[in-house]
């Protein structure tokens, strides 16, 4: 396609998600062809995850009593600017709260203290409730703060998902994939790698043809025995969140309990399967896990069992 | 909570990771510059109009203080603030831990203001080429040569320093 030439500007925009779908296949067929522009094009786009790394967690910080202050004002303000009722409570949601959000804060994240050396099994089975519930609860402040803005809703788009995949996984370290939720109605949008204590995690969107978005949240904890679904509800966002082989997951939407049940098993069921595409699934034994894990699934039995658990009425 | 209140929770969260970003994260006054912003923004609240872009209206406000901020700090002789010392102590420092970000941190610090704006607010703000633009009164064309030599110097000092940032994960 030396016809539709692909200039410097493009491959910007083509990193940056600023490039409309026709232009961005003529950027891939470029890419495609030229190794050298397909590494610049990786390369800046490592810059902008790292840039992340950097300072997403400003986001956590709390604001200091005079923003918050400002914030509020400048809320009155531009409500009544905006004609509607001006802000007469401070938001449910505090600013602290929609941006705590960003996986595993400097406060301690989700992974639990591995350093600690070996502890007994019920200790640890403790913790990693105790950090699974920390997962999940971050993945649903994830969950309302990518989802609240159309502009941060992804780093990278779902156009090329071997490239998304590819991408994640590198982040992360590990195999993970964006299961394909056609079946029950949702389209992969793309997805974002998020700074944790231990490395990157990661979450895709998805969307259906009510716009309504929902996420699947993964993370690799430390010691990862397997564990059956856990439901989880923070306001409006229901999350369902469960382990999996070397990684946990969580997914959150805004639906009822039962509609996201039906996507959390399509996930379960995917991801248990392994990546599209793939031949067969990597023997069990060859998993590039830590040996932590492999011990610990031996001391006891890996049964994750969505169904019944789930089946359980737990929320009011 | 309002869509609208949201989307302002959002934008200003991004104005403080944007003002820490550009002030080589000095904490003290990356704070300052987002208060000053946010002060001149409530004064200014009739001028915005709604159903307009609100974030762009914000960094532009950011924008134009620290310009001045700028100007009126190369008027007075240069000072240590022992403050911003301290603040620059106290930024947690385990996140710098990697190798990468640190080079990362320095590549970014070492690119000329200008340059190092647009890539931030491009990469990391995932503003629009145009919004850029019009946010620092130069042409389209200048933002996309601003983006792509500062991406380049970057590679560059990544590539030099141990080549271990890009290619690890591979």
């Amino acid at each position: 396609m030396s016809a539709q030439r692909v200039s410097e500007a493009e491959l910007h925009a083509y990193v940056d998600g600023q490039l409309d779908g026709n232009r961005r296949l003529a950027v891939e067929r470029w890419l495609a062809d030229d190794p050298e522009a397909a590494r610049r094009a990786e390369d800046y786009r490592t810059q902008t995850a790292l840039l992340h790394d950097l300072f997403d967690t400003v986001l956590r910080e709390p604001p200091t009593d005079e923003e918050q202050e400002l914030a509020d004002r400048l809320k009155g303000r531009l409500a009544f600017n905006d004609n509607r009722p001006p802000w007469h409570a401070r938001p449910l949601v505090r600013f602290a709260a929609a941006v705590m959000l960003v996986v595993a804060g400097a406060g301690g994240g989700w992974f639990g203290r591995g350093a600690q050396g070996p502890s007994p099994v019920v200790q640890q089975q403790q913790q990693q409730r105790q950090t699974l519930a920390t997962f999940a609860e971050e993945a649903t402040q994830a969950h309302r703060f990518y989802t609240a803005d159309e502009r941060f809703q992804v780093e990278l788009g779902a156009d090329n998902q071997d490239e998304l995949n590819g991408w994640l996984s590198k982040r992360m370290g590990r195999d993970v994939f964006g299961p394909d939720l056609g079946r029950v109605g949702f389209r992969l949008i793309g997805g974002r790698s998020l700074p944790t204590d231990l490395g990157a995690g990661a979450q895709y969107m998805y969307v259906n043809d009510g716009n309504k978005r929902i996420t699947l949240f993964v993370g690799a904890p430390r010691s990862g025995n397997a564990s059956e679904f856990s439901f989880t509800q923070n306001g409006d966002v229901l999350t369902f969140y469960w382990v999996e082989g070397p990684l946990a997951y969580a997914l959150a939407g805004r639906l009822s309990k039962e509609e996201l049940l039906q996507i959390a098993k399509a996930v379960y069921s995917d991801v248990k399967a392994g990546p599209p595409r793939r031949e067969e699934p990597p023997p069990q034994d060859q998993r590039p896990q830590d040996q932590q894990q492999q011990q610990q699934q031996q001391d006891q039995p890996a049964g994750v069992q969505p169904i019944s658990d789930t089946q359980k009425p737990k929320d009011s | 909570m309002s869509k609208f209140g949201v989307d302002l929770e959002v934008h200003i969260a991004s104005l403080r990771r944007y003002a820490r970003a550009l002030l080589r994260n000095n904490r003290a006054d990356a704070e300052d510059l987002v208060q000053e912003a946010l002060t001149r923004a409530v004064a200014r609240a009739d001028s915005f109009q709604a159903g307009t872009n609100l974030r762009a209206w914000l960094f532009t406000i950011l924008h134009n203080v620290h310009v001045n901020q700028v100007r009126s700090k190369a008027s007075r002789p240069v000072e240590v603030d022992v403050e911003d010392v301290e603040s620059k102590l106290v930024t947690p420092a385990r996140q710098e831990e990697r190798v990468e970000l640190r080079e990362m941190m320095r590549a970014v610090d070492e690119l000329p203001e200008e340059q190092r704006k647009v890539l931030l607010l491009v990469a990391l703000e995932g503003l629009k080429y145009d919004e850029v633009a019009e946010m620092l009164g130069v042409p389209i064309g200048t933002v996309m040569s601003r983006l792509s030599r500062a991406r380049e110097a970057v590679r560059a000092k990544l590539a030099n320093e141990g080549g271990v940032a890009l290619r690890r994960v591979k």
